[in-house]
């Protein structure tokens, strides 16, 4: 009986491993393996012949050179490009959350709003976006006349006018960024069940207090995936003044960058567990 | 609901409760009890639903009519948002510029392969994450995370340098082949979203099935996926987009190729239409044209949306997406 079940059990075992062994497959051939070897190239001279590649060890000549020697390759962008992300990702993680639970109350026309906001979803990630911006679509004439840039130079530290008045002036693009967030959150707010807002309207919740106790503390883990969603969107979008620098024109250097850049965008998102897990603990009681 | 908690105080005749509860229904019509009910509420609602619906619409209202205008229109500075004509030559010299009919079939061919290919390859990834056993299950579930937070341009030198070895380089295989193996554009991503669907539905189905003398694959392929089509829906969807958008892996894998994508031709159209520019002026054409060229590209992307719309909106809601 008892080798019966152990065998069922490595049959079990092996039906699992056949099933994921093609993308652990993939995964070795797709990320390991380009991994392991962009390390490897970031320390050496990359020279691409018609017959191989030929690779002279470097040392840490790359990475010295990005991070000590020319600050044009690192930080004249991606200083600017953090603090605007620094801006961006608190205007996009509350924007998504404030129309996901406007959307999800019942209305006349939902449906249609429904298809207009997921719009982003199917524009945001291309050249499309790109051309828009350039044509002067990612401002709002509304905000541009109440002049809140003349206000944030006057009251924000001065390395983040730039950063902020950026992000005001392109604001509909932190709406466009917002497609799978919105769509995050509104599944979010499904998971919550009905029957714990009748309980607090019997108690006699109002509506402001219903929002700070129940839907925020039960769309938690939500805010914290968007975070990590939001973080890697816009680390990763190709437009990304980084990673246009990435280029096969020097193998070696080009890797060096990306990896540090990978360690800057891993900084950003154990930064946004280490909230989550802040966060968490101060609403965890309350919540069960 | 409030009345029939008030009505009896009402009837019993105390007045300082019965006056507190009118007030309260005034409150209560105006604020509402719960947050979606009450007047200024639903005003509120639907101020800030069109301000934002009419940002997101924007750009495309502002595309279509570009692009609709003819020289006498854009001169006219009466005209700023209906054309008195309609003119489609814009449209036609896109067209042409773009050599529209290949590079939809190029774009087309890349993007439904690639979305067939992820629905099932992430779905049984996702399925074996979910559900399965497999030796060191935990350590792959970290590398799967660490694959949705990695940046494709870590690895893009390498694939380039593997790819040309192996005699891909310009072709759509560097796209196509890690689909197949749930890897792709954004492929942790979906096999993330097949793990919390799966996850969702009942083990009972499972056990039947198990005692029944089914085997894991038969299982999968006649009970699993036949359920799961709220979130191959909604897998597609994306991976069918975004694959179609995606400038980026065509750019790094195909710069020596004839055979481009649309969305290659269209950054090759602006930057040659800007190049126009600053050698000869600026010409009034130029933004007609790229606005019709922007045109053509989403166009067959918004069918697509148009059609599927529906069960994408109902699927995002059922496969709970997340945890």
């Amino acid at each position: 009986m008892n080798g019966l079940k152990l065998h069922a059990q490595t049959l079990r075992k092996w039906e699992g491993s056949l099933f994921i062994a093609p993308w652990i497959f993939g995964f070795f051939a797709f990320v390991a393996f380009p991994l392991g070897f962009s390390l490897y190239m970031s320390f050496h001279r990359v020279k691409v012949t018609v017959s191989g590649i030929e690779t002279v060890p470097n040392g840490i000549d790359y990475y010295r050179e990005i991070l000590f020697a020319d600050g044009g390759l690192l930080y004249n962008d991606l200083i600017p490009f953090l603090r605007e992300a620094a801006v961006m990702i608190p205007v996009i993680i509350i924007f998504s959350m404030l129309i996901a639970i406007l959307l999800n109350q019942r209305f006349w026309g939902r449906t249609f709003f429904r298809v207009v906001f997921f719009l982003p979803v199917i524009f945001s990630s291309g050249q499309i976006v790109l051309e828009f911006m350039k044509q002067g679509e990612g401002s709002l004439a509304f905000v541009e006349s109440l002049r809140i840039n003349a206000y944030v130079a006057e009251y924000v530290p001065k390395a983040w006018v730039e950063p902020i008045n950026h992000v005001i002036s392109s604001f509909v693009l932190v709406l466009w960024y917002s497609g799978v967030q919105i769509l995050i959150f509104l599944a979010g707010r499904q998971t919550i069940s009905s029957s714990v807002y009748e309980a607090a309207r019997i108690d006699g919740a109002d509506p402001w207090n219903t929002f700070w106790k129940i839907t925020l503390p039960g769309l938690i883990p939500f805010i914290f995936l968007n975070l990590i969603f939001t973080v890697v969107d816009l680390f990763t979008f190709p437009s990304n003044p980084i990673i246009s620098k990435v280029s096969t024109a020097n193998y070696g250097l080009s890797s060096a960058l990306a990896w540090i850049y990978f360690v800057i965008v891993l900084a950003f998102i154990g930064l946004a567990l280490l909230m989550y897990s802040r966060v968490d603990k101060a609403f965890g009681g309350k919540r069960r | 609901m409030e009345r029939i908690a008030h009505a009896p105080e009402s009837r019993r005749g105390w007045t300082r409760e019965a006056a507190a509860g009118r007030a309260d229904s005034v409150k209560y019509v105006l604020l509402g009890k719960e947050a979606d009910q009450g007047l200024l509420f639903r005003l509120f609602l639907y101020l800030i639903l069109i301000d934002t619906a009419f940002i997101y619409l924007k750009p495309i209202l502002y595309m279509v009519i570009t692009m609709l205008k003819d020289s006498s229109n854009m001169l006219d500075p009466s005209v700023v948002w209906v054309p008195r004509s309609i003119f489609i030559g814009h449209l036609e010299e896109a067209f042409r510029l773009l050599k529209f009919k290949t590079g939809f079939l190029y774009s087309l061919t890349i993007s439904l392969s690639v979305a067939v290919l992820q629905i099932v390859s992430c779905a049984a990834a996702g399925y074996a994450f979910a559900r399965l056993e497999f030796p060191f299950k935990k350590f792959w579930f970290t590398a799967l995370v660490f694959t949705f937070i990695l940046p494709p341009q870590l690895t893009i030198l390498p694939s380039i340098l593997m790819f040309k070895q192996i005699g891909w380089a310009n072709t759509y295989l560097p796209m196509i082949v890690p689909a197949l193996f749930g890897h792709g554009l954004k492929g942790a991503l979906f096999v993330i979203i097949f793990r919390q669907f799966f996850q969702t539905l009942p083990k009972e189905l499972e056990e039947a099935a198990r005692i029944d003398g089914a085997n894991a694959f038969r299982f999968f392929f006649k009970v699993m996926l036949p359920l799961s089509k709220s979130a191959m829906i909604v897998v597609f969807l994306f991976s069918f987009v975004w694959n179609w958008n995606d400038f980026y892996l065509p750019s790094m894998y195909m710069s020596g190729s004839k055979e481009v994508p649309l969305s290659i031709s269209l950054a090759k159209l602006a930057a040659s239409l800007s190049a126009d520019e600053a050698q000869g002026g600026i010409s009034i054409f130029a933004e007609p044209v790229k606005m019709a060229a922007s045109f053509l590209i989403i166009a067959p992307v918004l069918v697509v949306y148009a059609i599927a719309q529906r069960w994408f909106v109902e699927g995002i809601e059922r496969t709970g997406l997340v945890e």
